[in-house]
């Protein structure tokens, strides 16, 4: 097992699957599409420009580089979450505003919050691949890798 | 985070258990980013106007504020409707809260302006304000152009600022976080404002660009700002001796630049239609047009008629102008189809699986199905060009 700090950011434990990207990420473009209307299609991204597209981002511990794209990233979280088919966790390089709202939101209005963990570092892509079990605490900041 | 003794009293509950998880919403918001205060704002845009019908979270907590029957302290405007009207799809599939959406908004005390131009007239700001805005195009165009000062606030966030009349001090708000980041030089022949902030927008990321002279009009600004914020998380850039907080380099820029990129002819041609792409709808006003812009696009339609679908989306106190102008008549007598809606929006589902020709960079990177073409390119596409 390997351990990683990052900095909090929404507090909360989680663990899941690691779901891993180095492009920026537009919830909006990837969850508002007309496939995601369909409740059991809703997490699965869908912006065609991303090389995530069609993957599906339920339950996972979501890795990230930044957030682009419209100010609807927080509502379009929060209702994953709500609807629980967010991620269970997330990472994130460059942490901002729009995502961060997200877990908040869904925190102080549904009791719904998952943690968030800012980690800057580029070596977060070798430790962590894709599909690999991770432990997110978002009070400290920790990743467990296992 | 210190707050106030208002403040502490409205997170206690003294103004009812709704406005104290507004408050709550505000102040966790703020400690993500380390803010040490709150401030007031002097306005709010809430960019939440589509009542999309499974997204059911945000009517939730707009009930509930407006089951305490609370109002938006601060003057509050909002983006525009997503087109409810414009198809059986959009009534019935997708937009079947937006009754209900609005009667809320109106419930919370909004301005009806309905424009993500909201800068424009409804919701002018001075250079320095402190503002919680969202939508991407606008806030970028409050920081950029206007030198107000607004972080990206989401939806939600937008509407627990306007309610408690405060936002978290960090990001945007603070002078350290103004300053230019990476230098962006010109090496172009022909100006493409939308192309160029679609372009910044990959480059550059969440950073803040200062981009050397050019004289941008008003309306360049607003294009290329409108693209920066969809194909990246630009929330403010600069232009060298243009826009109000970059008089020059040495003042815009704390040090040397982190990066030096430059953007040449051929990256923003790489984004234009070719000849044989050209069938589809054309749509101009992403964001919406302005008065002056409609009024320079529709000069070239004049006593001409166009051979595919074309619309103009107008921000509704823009288009409440254009209507007192001849040129409205001639639009309409070019064929052109004249909407207040967000066709972003509007055209999302599309029962015919026509593609989009546009001069929006933030439509190109929304929607599928789009082709980008400069403003020259869409005329020729709708036939009124050779």
């Amino acid at each position: 097992m390997k351990i990683l700090k990052g900095k909090p950011v929404v507090k909360g434990r989680a663990s899941g699957p690691a779901l891993i990207t180095k492009i920026p990420m537009n919830f909006t473009a990837s969850f508002t599409k007309p496939k995601n209307l369909m409740p059991f299609w809703r997490s699965l991204v869908q912006d065609n420009r991303h090389d995530l597209f069609n993957k599906n981002i339920k339950g996972s511990v979501f890795v990230y580089p930044a957030t682009i794209g419209s100010t609807y990233t927080g509502m379009i979280l929060l209702e994953l979450m709500n609807q629980g088919a967010g991620p269970a966790a997330i990472i994130v390089q460059n942490v901002d505003p729009l995502m961060a709202a997200g877990p908040i939101l869904a925190d102080v209005w549904f009791g719904k919050g998952i943690p968030v963990i800012e980690y800057p570092s580029e070596d977060i892509f070798d430790t962590i691949r894709t599909g690999a079990m991770v432990e997110v605490n978002g009070d400290t900041g920790e990743i467990f890798v296992l | 985070m210190k707050l106030n003794p208002e403040q502490e009293s409205i997170l206690k509950g003294d103004n009812g258990r709704v406005m104290a998880m507004a408050m709550e919403t505000v102040v966790k918001y703020g400690e993500a980013f380390g803010a040490k205060k709150l401030v007031p704002i002097k306005s709010a845009h809430l960019a939440g106007t589509f009542g999309i019908g499974p997204y059911r979270a945000y009517i939730q907590v707009l009930r509930q504020i407006v089951s305490e029957g609370l109002r938006v302290k601060v003057p509050t405007t909002v983006n525009p409707k997503p087109g409810y009207d414009l198809n059986f799809i959009n009534r019935h599939i997708v937009f079947t809260n937006q009754q209900s959406l609005e009667q809320l908004l109106t419930a919370i005390g909004i301005t009806p302006n309905y424009s993500c131009v909201c800068y424009e007239k409804a919701n002018v700001p001075s250079f320095g304000d402190r503002l919680a805005w969202a939508e991407s195009s606008a806030v970028q165009f409050a920081n950029s152009v206007l030198g107000a000062r607004t972080n990206r606030n989401s939806i939600l966030i937008d509407v627990c600022c306007a309610i408690t009349g405060f936002t978290p001090e960090f990001g945007y708000l603070l002078d350290a976080h103004r300053r230019g980041q990476i230098l962006v030089k010109l090496n172009i022949k022909k100006m493409d404002a939308p192309a160029l902030g679609y372009v910044l927008g990959r480059k550059v990321v969440d950073k803040v660009p200062v981009i050397e002279h050019y004289p941008f009009t008003r309306i360049e600004l607003k294009n290329m700002g409108g693209s920066m914020a969809a194909s990246g998380g630009v929330a403010m850039f600069h232009v060298e001796g243009l826009t109000p907080e970059a008089p020059d380099m040495k003042t815009v820029f704390d040090g040397p630049p982190m990066e030096t990129i430059t953007v040449t002819q051929e990256d923003l041609d790489a984004l234009r239609i070719r000849k044989s792409e050209m069938s589809g709808i054309v749509i101009f006003g992403c964001p919406q047009m302005t008065y002056e812009e409609t009024l320079a696009i529709a000069e070239r339609f004049v006593n001409k008629r166009v051979e595919i679908p074309t619309w103009f989306c107008l921000a509704p106190d823009e288009l409440t102008l254009f209507k007192a102008h001849y040129l409205y008549g001639k639009t309409l007598d070019a064929g052109i189809t004249v909407s207040q809606d967000c066709p972003l929006a509007a055209f999302s589902m599309r029962l015919n699986r026509k593609r989009i020709i546009t001069p929006s960079g933030k439509m190109l990177y929304y929607l599928k199905g789009v082709n980008y073409g400069t403003e020259d390119d869409c005329l020729r596409a709708c036939g009124v060009l050779q």
